[in-house]
């Protein structure tokens, strides 16, 4: 695997952690849309995301629905799944579990730079206290031996949010509360009148 | 476990003591009664009941339930000093109480301390060898620090003894489900539908786990419960509705080239197409397009 940047953009970042945010107590995943940047493919742009769940992780059928539903609703914008976004239940897990790396694996079929973003809680916790600009996550890359391998800062591939700004915004949605407005797959499946591209969230 | 119309009760009722039309006894028993976890909500709407002496004393004797409940809440949201200060009162209206003891138990939960935990619970089960809510929280501390052999170990242990809390059987169930072990998983849902044959959860719990356990004989098996889940809840249920397609479309798929007569009839995969087409045109049209488009896709593939 080359040295590749990955650009998320401050919207995708925002909804993901605010997922996690909203359902403090269980893990929760979601996926990441995007594709390679048409000037430099070097470059993957995550320009979306869609929260997906927060219970049962570990089951198929609902899983299933939601990425036929996804893959269909953005490939009209030129946009495919290109990586995965999971939040353990625990503060201080930082362990990528079989669940993470099965649904890896399977978006790495079709998308072999497939990203997996794994939420750093003390690195969120820490946010407030200073003027740290990097997203609060851990990049998981797969090596050529198909094992997931922490990005580390000496690494060749990068994560970065498009807007340097957005751990500023972050906070500020996290102190109003903003996460009881993220609506994911979960809360679509249970009541369908809610809309999981939430596209009320930002505005 | 809370239905619609509970729910919708419990955010009306939040809604109305938040905005400050009152109600706050009500809905802090509401949230008892459904064991739902609003820690936050419950230690301010509780706080402003302890804090004012009259409301204190209108309350007669379940003031003392009301200080466990917001103690409780207030460990959940880390507010320590607010629960010690709970306990206190408790400590002081009961003595020698293994009640407020347990109390005394979670506080050092929630400061971390598993070995003082662990050592409190030991000894209050040494006077109290049958009460669940002790054995429950070894099992909590185990799984807090992500020891969930452990946890698995306990919680098989206590269900032993205790076979007829369900709580307990969902939790080990969803234990099982993170860790992906679907087959124990699927033998804890075969005990609740066993016990509790009426509550659809289960059923499409039930059938969401033998579907990703795959193969020919599971798939149909889920089909079947995915369709009780169905008969239930009046044909109401999103999720079933959608099983019941994933089903048929993957029985197609792993059954392709064998005799036509083994083949399933396509009756019910199309009535459940169709309703969810009702619902989505109804509840919600924008999406419309993407559903029957995905619908599609599972009758081809």
């Amino acid at each position: 695997m080359g040295e590749l940047k990955y650009e998320l953009s401050q919207n995708a970042y925002i909804k993901l952690v605010l997922h996690a945010r909203k359902h403090k107590t269980a893990a929760v995943n979601g996926v990441l849309l995007g594709r390679v940047s048409p000037q430099n493919d070097a470059v993957v742009e995550i320009a979306d995301s869609v929260p997906l769940f927060h219970s049962h992780l570990g089951l198929l059928p609902n899983l299933e629905i939601s990425l036929i539903m996804i893959e269909e609703h953005y490939s009209a914008q030129g946009l495919g799944i290109v990586g995965y976004f999971h939040a353990n239940e625990r503060f201080d897990d930082l362990e990528l579990d079989s669940i993470a790396k099965n649904i890896g694996n399977h978006i790495c079929r079709y998308f072999p730079q497939c990203a997996v973003l794994l939420l750093d809680n003390k690195k969120l916790e820490a946010l407030p206290k200073g003027k740290d600009r990097s997203p609060v996550m851990q990049l998981y890359i797969r090596d050529a031996s198909k094992n997931w391998k922490l990005v580390g800062s000496d690494g060749g591939c990068q994560l970065l949010t498009k807007e340097p700004a957005a751990n500023v915004v972050l906070m500020d949605y996290i102190s109003s509360e903003k996460w009881q407005d993220v609506v994911d797959f979960d809360d679509h499946l249970d009541d369908i009148s809610k809309d999981w591209l939430n596209p009320d969230l930002f505005k | 476990m809370v239905t619609k119309t509970e729910e919708t009760q419990l955010n009306r009722l939040e809604n109305q003591v938040d905005n400050g039309g009152g109600g706050a006894w009500e809905y802090l028993c509401l949230v008892k009664k459904l064991k739902v976890r609003r820690p936050d909500k419950v230690l301010r709407h509780g706080l402003s009941i302890l804090n004012d002496p009259k409301k204190r004393s209108a309350l007669g004797p379940d003031v003392w339930t009301l200080y466990e409940q917001v103690s409780i809440a207030a460990m959940d949201c880390q507010c320590l000093d607010v629960a010690k200060d709970c306990i206190k009162v408790l400590q002081k209206q009961f003595p020698e109480s293994k009640r407020v003891g347990r109390l005394e138990g979670i506080l050092l939960e929630a400061k971390g301390l598993w070995a003082e935990a662990e050592k409190a619970y030991s000894s209050l089960l040494e006077d109290n060898p049958l009460d669940p809510v002790l054995h429950k929280r070894r099992v909590a501390i185990a799984k807090a620090q992500g020891n969930f052999p452990t946890a698995i170990e306990w919680l098989n242990k206590y269900l032993e003894t205790f076979m007829a809390d369900h709580d307990a059987w969902r939790e080990l169930a969803e234990i099982y489900v993170s860790l992906q072990m679907y087959k124990q998983a699927a033998f804890c849902y075969e005990e609740l539908i066993l016990s509790q044959p009426t509550v659809p959860l289960y059923h499409l719990a039930y059938a969401d786990v033998l579907y990703t356990l795959g193969g020919v004989e599971n798939i149909l098996l889920a089909k079947k419960y995915y369709a009780s889940a169905i008969d239930l809840t009046g044909g109401k249920n999103t999720k079933a509705l959608f099983g019941i397609c994933l089903c048929s479309s993957a029985i197609a798929q792993l059954t392709k080239g064998r005799n036509k007569e083994d083949k399933e009839s396509p009756e019910l995969q199309s009535l459940a197409a169709a309703a969810l087409e009702k619902d989505y045109k109804q509840r919600a049209p924008a999406k419309l397009l993407l559903l029957t488009s995905a619908l599609k896709s599972l009758k081809t593939s």
